[in-house]
């Protein structure tokens, strides 16, 4: 190949590289120039793409209604517990898959608990309302939202703390039996650290989720419980629905996962790739 | 005084790996078990260490019955093949766990961890990961963290197999200075016949389920009770045929194909009154002399031509074979000798280091 050539398919490429900048920044440019204009420019007919009049203000507007702090909060509380209890009970669960349930019973019970993350969550919506309305609790609670993120945010969990607790090597851990531990205390001394890296990357995608997530909670909670996402359909007034607010807010919701994954990413890798070089 | 006894031990896994094996190592003892790779050296040190569950028998440690101990209440300490260092704890760390355990003070705990630093070579390394020091250094760093809280039996597997030769012989001569092994007792397993006979102070050797036999580096070399000892002990491995034995004129005489050798009369006592005609001839390699036309002596029923087929110069010494009358034998020879292929030579055996094995069952015919 000639020097020509292989500049032209550089060029190629590094043009492709820039559609495909475009395609996944347009959208959060145009959240963020919409998150400062005011109401009268985001109705103009013909779009502009930088404001022409700066409203910062909007991100203080969005507070002015008391439910939209409480609804992130209500995030939060949900995402955090349930992030907690999916990473809790999955990484035990998935230290007994990995050292305990070996052979055709184990890997068909692992199979089958990561099947449960399979099927559409639409399916289940009605069952799940009826069985959670039965609850002391009923539908319209931390509790119920908390429990239902579990149903699959677990499985995952489970499978990926299995698939983590398998590559890590079973010798240290009998070297640590040798040292004097009983199996309890090297789990949390030898076993724990050496897969902490993939705890972080499974508790960020069960968070991620958790805080994402509309579809049960809009039809499960919406008063006593309100989570963001079901908060910002609020921002509608009669027949308009308020943009530059709608963006803002999201703006303000992407902040936790942004500054989380910023923080984490170190470990989001490394437990991400966990497995795939032996070293 | 009987220090670690293991008493009719059995172990399979989807067939069995260790059958009705007994030992008793006494206090201070250093023993070595030698065999091929895969034959359950690893998994007796495991049984013993309490990381394998018997299938039958009785281990006992200083008179105790510790068969049905967990191995973190043994009081056992094993350096694995693959050292096993926790890579997120420094070498400090790592030698000082086992001293955590026991839940020594801190002043305590870092004077010992300095000591056996010290004595192993890696006091400048205490405050590095495992993955920032170099092979021997990390397999130094498992030694130490198998010294560090007086244990009451060590286990090594294959601790120094995988580090290059200069500190293979460092640590091997380490291994002989070393107090703390003096004071109870050692298993030290390895595939290396070399390590064997430098380290042990006996030696067994492992085939088949259990210990083929048992004893010091000179009873195992000279008197291989089986062909398979013979075979496993030696560099390069013994030499062995198919012989018939006749006796013309009352002169004893092995014949393999054309080949005819001499037997030497005390062996053939032996063979004679066993009244056994056909077996395996095993002649090391050490034992055969390459003749320089000077040095031709007066008897030479002791000598044989030969034809050089492969020459390995391998510095302290070389290794040929050499095909005579159609049966090819292996022979050491000097380091300053060259030979070229095709090279005719005179070789003189001697049949009084010759072993005779059951060609059924590879059993020493000579008690």
């Amino acid at each position: 190949m000639t020097e020509s050539n292989i500049k032209l398919i550089k060029i190629i490429l590094l043009a492709f590289l820039l559609v495909w900048i475009v395609f996944t920044l347009f959208p959060l440019y145009f959240q963020l120039i919409t998150s400062l204009k005011p109401v009268a420019e985001i109705n103009a007919m013909v779009p502009t793409f930088w404001p022409e009049t700066f409203r910062p203000g909007n991100y203080l507007g969005i507070f002015a209604d008391p439910g939209s702090l409480k609804s992130l909060m209500d995030s939060l509380i949900v995402s955090i517990s349930n992030t907690i209890l999916s990473l809790l009970l999955g990484t035990l669960a998935g230290y007994a898959l990995a050292r305990y349930l070996k052979g055709i019973v184990g890997e068909n019970l692992a199979f089958w608990i990561l099947s449960n993350r399979m099927f559409p969550p639409v399916a289940v919506i009605i069952p799940m309302f009826f069985l959670f309305d039965a609850t002391p609790w009923g539908t319209d609670s931390y509790v119920s939202l908390i429990l239902l993120y579990l149903v699959f945010n677990l499985p995952l969990a489970t499978w990926l703390m299995m698939v983590f607790f398998r590559d890590a090597p079973r010798e240290l851990e009998e070297a640590s039996y040798l040292d004097g531990y009983t199996p309890l205390k090297t789990f949390f001394k030898i076993t724990l650290p050496l897969v902490f890296p993939g705890m972080i990357s499974v508790a960020m995608l069960c968070w991620i989720f958790a805080w994402n997530e509309y579809l049960f909670a809009n039809l499960l909670t919406g008063t006593t419980v309100k989570t963001f996402p079901v908060h910002i359909p609020s921002f509608t007034q009669g027949s308009q629905t308020l943009w530059n607010l709608v963006m803002a807010f999201s703006m303000v919701a992407m902040i936790p996962p942004v500054g989380m994954f910023i923080i984490l990413r170190r470990y989001m890798v490394r437990g991400l790739s966990l497995g795939v070089v032996k070293g | 005084m009987v220090h670690l006894e293991l008493n009719k031990i059995c172990k399979g896994f989807d067939h069995p790996v260790i059958d009705r094996l007994s030992l008793k190592v006494d206090k201070g003892e250093f023993f070595v078990i030698v065999g091929p790779s895969g034959i359950g050296k690893t998994t007796l040190l495991r049984c013993i260490a309490g990381l394998e569950k018997l299938d039958e028998g009785e281990i006992f440690i200083e008179g105790d019955n510790v068969t049905n101990v967990p191995p973190y209440n043994r009081n056992v300490a094993m350096t694995f093949e693959s050292y096993a260092l926790y890579p997120h704890m420094t070498v400090f760390e790592n030698i000082a766990n086992p001293l955590k355990a026991l839940k020594k003070e801190d002043s305590l705990i870092r004077s010992r961890v300095y000591e056996i630093a010290e004595l192993l070579h890696i006091d400048g390394l205490l405050e590095r990961k495992p993955h920032e020091i170099s092979g021997g250094q990390k397999q130094r760093t498992a030694l130490g963290r198998t010294l560090a809280a007086h244990p009451r039996v060590f286990l090594l597997d294959e601790p120094i197999s995988h580090l290059d030769a200069k500190i293979r012989a460092e640590l091997r001569t380490q291994f002989h200075t070393l107090e703390a092994l003096r004071e109870v007792s050692t298993v030290y397993v390895t595939h290396d016949y070399a390590e064997a006979l430098s380290l042990g102070d006996r030696i067994g050797v492992m085939g088949n389920g259990g210990l083929v036999q048992i004893g010091t580096a000179h009873e195992i070399y000279e008197k291989p009770n089986s062909l398979f000892v013979a075979q496993h002990l030696g560099q390069p491995s013994i030499n062995s045929l198919e012989i018939d034995l006749i006796e013309e004129a009352e002169k004893p005489s092995a014949i393999a194909g054309s080949l005819k050798l001499p037997v030497d009369l005390n062996h053939w006592e032996h063979l004679k009154r066993k009244n056994i005609t056909k077996c395996t001839l095993g002649i090391r390699p050490q034992f055969v002399k390459v003749v320089n036309g000077d040095q031709s002596s007066e008897d030479n029923s002791l000598e044989l031509n030969g034809m050089v087929e492969v020459y390995e110069a391998l510095g302290a010494y070389g290794v040929m074979i050499t095909s005579v009358v159609g049966q090819k034998l292996t022979v050491l020879t000097d380091p300053e000798d060259k030979y070229d292929h095709d090279e005719n030579i005179i070789i003189r055996i001697d049949p009084s280091t010759f072993n005779y094995f059951d060609l059924n069952n590879g059993v020493n015919l000579i008690p």
